[in-house]
């Protein structure tokens, strides 16, 4: 009698360790999640205008100029800094001549009057923050330098913002 | 006497076909998703990274088993989350954005590749943590709007 209950107990120890090395499997999961922002949105509002400029005589339009100054206007994600960068053309040209320009300045706000607006250097670019509307304008202005012998005629150049979050 | 020898024999077997599974120590294997990624704020055009050390936004998944038992982690992980309108952004995963811990510790890790199964050790009281982070690549002209996917991990108790 002792014996057998030995055996019996033997057994039951293998069929449970048997049953105790099959493969246990359990999964989980998690959520990723991301919130995309309003994508940055530019047009070019305004040229930048010398008007009329006369061989040998500086003409400047200053980016407070808000009938001449060139305006850019932004919008994307409210109140989210922005990176602003600029392609500026060295001279304005008509045909085979040229115009140099030797300056340039800027400022931005977030309202169309200019009201609060902060002077930057467009050379260096600036990182201001767009509205509680998500809203921003770049003024740019510049001055030209004509020569004495400057050559008559209409002369243009392309002035580029890029911003970037 | 013979009686009681028999239900000892019963009752493993029937254990066996019920689950949770128990393990050679009697613990059933569990995993819990504790943490999702969260990629937070993320601007059209600019990659958002979410490294597995990110005590905030890293994904976590807990696993509880049998004591020192090794185990095999698999992901099922998603290219993309889905926003407004079935809009999709792309997503990738680097090879080191899982990482495991024994001690549950998110600053001890052992990096691994998320994208391949990975075998690890539980610690001598069962437990160990799984950690994930990744990449979103919105598009310069992404929509602008909630995104989510589903990323699941399956544990395996090896023999």
């Amino acid at each position: 009698m002792r014996n057998s209950k030995l055996s019996l107990a033997v057994l039951a120890l293998v069929v449970f360790g048997a049953s105790a090395v099959q493969a246990q499997t359990n999964s989980a999961s998690i959520t990723a999640t991301a919130s995309v922002q309003t994508p940055i949105n530019v047009i070019g509002f305004q040229a930048l205008n010398f008007n009329n400029v006369f061989p040998g005589v500086n003409k400047p339009v200053a980016a407070t100029d808000l009938t001449n100054a060139g305006r850019f206007d932004v919008t994307g994600q409210v109140s989210t800094p922005v990176t602003l960068s600029f392609t500026l053309p060295a001279t304005l040209s008509s045909g085979a001549n040229t115009m140099p320009i030797d300056t340039y300045t800027g400022v931005h706000a977030l309202n169309s009057a200019q009201t609060g607006g902060v002077a930057f250097n467009p050379v260096t670019g600036a990182n201001p923050t767009l509205s509680g509307t998500g809203g921003l304008f770049v003024w740019i202005g510049a001055r030209v330098v004509p020569a004495t012998n400057q050559a008559q005629g209409v002369y243009t150049a392309s002035v580029t913002m890029t911003v970037v979050y | 006497m013979k009686l009681l020898a028999w239900l000892v024999i019963g009752a493993p077997l029937l254990g066996a076909s019920a689950p949770p599974i128990l393990g050679a120590q009697g613990k059933p294997l569990t995993v819990t998703g504790v943490r999702g990624v969260t990629f937070g704020a993320v601007f059209p055009g600019v990659p958002r990274v979410i490294s597995r050390t990110d005590p905030a936004n890293s994904g976590q998944f807990d696993i509880k088993g049998p004591n020192r038992s090794r185990v095999l982690l698999s992901f099922v992980l998603p290219l993309t989350m889905t926003g407004p309108a079935g809009a999709q952004l792309p997503l990738s995963f680097g090879s080191s954005d899982a990482g495991y811990s024994q001690s549950q510790a998110i600053g001890s890790q052992i990096g691994f590749d998320p994208k391949q199964p990975f075998t690890a050790a539980l610690a001598n009281n069962g437990r160990g943590s799984v950690f994930v982070g990744g990449t979103a690549n919105p598009t310069a002209n992404q929509r602008a709007g909630a995104y989510t996917a589903t990323i699941t991990l399956t544990v395996t108790v090896l023999p």
